[in-house]
């Protein structure tokens, strides 16, 4: 159940920072760092362990390791407490990510949200990165869900 | 249940192989490093205590990696489409944790499969759940 206490100022951060885009930031795909990371998660399919492989491309979520330069966009406002924790994240496979490939992130707020549970109220602000290879193809989406205790 | 190479062969509520994979310091380390998230609450069991955790932590990021590995293996040649995983609680290096998996859905003209994923702790609890969907070769 919502707290109406808390529900129209989140409402409004709702409404005006969800969709905005706060930072742009490119990654440098390497075999080595694919291919460490896979093995290091346990990967045997050659795909992703193999860079001679004629298949060979980054292991689904090698993009959740790429941080945006701001965790939020200036003048984000302050809601909740403390800088929260790590809730999940949802990647989103769209292409192969190649070696060296340089790819472009693009970082929004895709969501503010909140739930109440045997903790208490919590906020979910739901930050997007967005990875664009160098032929503009969209190759990985990471939804990256920070929790925030509500005061 | 053996792996699976053809859509065909799949029922929801089947369930993926179970598996207990390798969250050992060495391992753990070696992906802080490909991560370059080379933090002390990862690598350093003492420096995690300091942070009022019980011993080092496997990242999250890692953890849905090792679900990701056990898909690969369970249906070779798939392609992980989306893989949504929710960090409840900690699992930690150097234990045995345990990582199991069920379908819970198929589209039969789209060829794909949906998962529901789960990470168990040395100590029953739950640390992460998760779904993923996947593609199956035509």
């Amino acid at each position: 159940m919502d707290d109406d206490n808390t529900m129209p100022e989140l409402a409004a951060v709702r409404d005006q920072w969800v969709g905005v885009e706060f930072d742009w930031t490119t990654f440098e795909m390497s075999a080595e760092n694919m291919v460490a990371w896979a093995k290091a998660c346990g990967e045997t399919d050659p795909r992703f362990i193999d860079p001679s492989h004629h298949d060979f491309q980054a292991h689904p979520g090698f993009t959740t390791h790429c941080m945006s330069g701001r965790v939020f966009p200036k003048e984000f406002p302050q809601i909740g407490g403390g800088f929260g924790i790590d809730g999940g994240k949802r990647v989103e496979v769209r292409a192969p990510i190649r070696s060296g490939d340089t790819l472009t992130a693009t970082t929004t707020i895709a969501d503010i949200f909140e739930k109440t549970g045997r903790s208490g109220t919590m906020i979910f602000i739901v930050q997007r990165m967005e990875f664009r290879n160098e032929a503009k193809d969209l190759v990985s989406t990471v939804d990256w869900k920070m929790i925030k205790k509500a005061e | 249940m053996s792996a699976i190479t053809r859509f065909e062969d799949l029922e929801i509520g089947d369930d993926l192989p179970g598996e207990s994979p390798d969250v050992s310091m060495p391992r753990v380390t070696a992906f802080c490093h490909a991560a370059k998230h080379v933090f002390e609450r990862f690598i350093d069991h003492e420096a995690a205590r300091r942070e009022g955790f019980a011993a080092a932590i496997v990242p999250g990021i890692m953890s849905q990696g090792l679900l990701a590995s056990m898909i690969h293996r369970w249906a070779p040649g798939c392609e992980i489409l989306e893989i949504d995983t929710v960090f409840r609680g900690s699992l930690l290096v150097d234990s045995e944790i345990t990582m199991t998996g069920a379908v819970t859905d198929t589209d039969d003209d789209a060829l794909i499969a949906e998962l529901d994923l789960a990470i168990v702790a040395e100590d029953g609890r739950t640390g992460v759940i998760g779904t993923a969907r996947v593609q199956f070769e035509q």
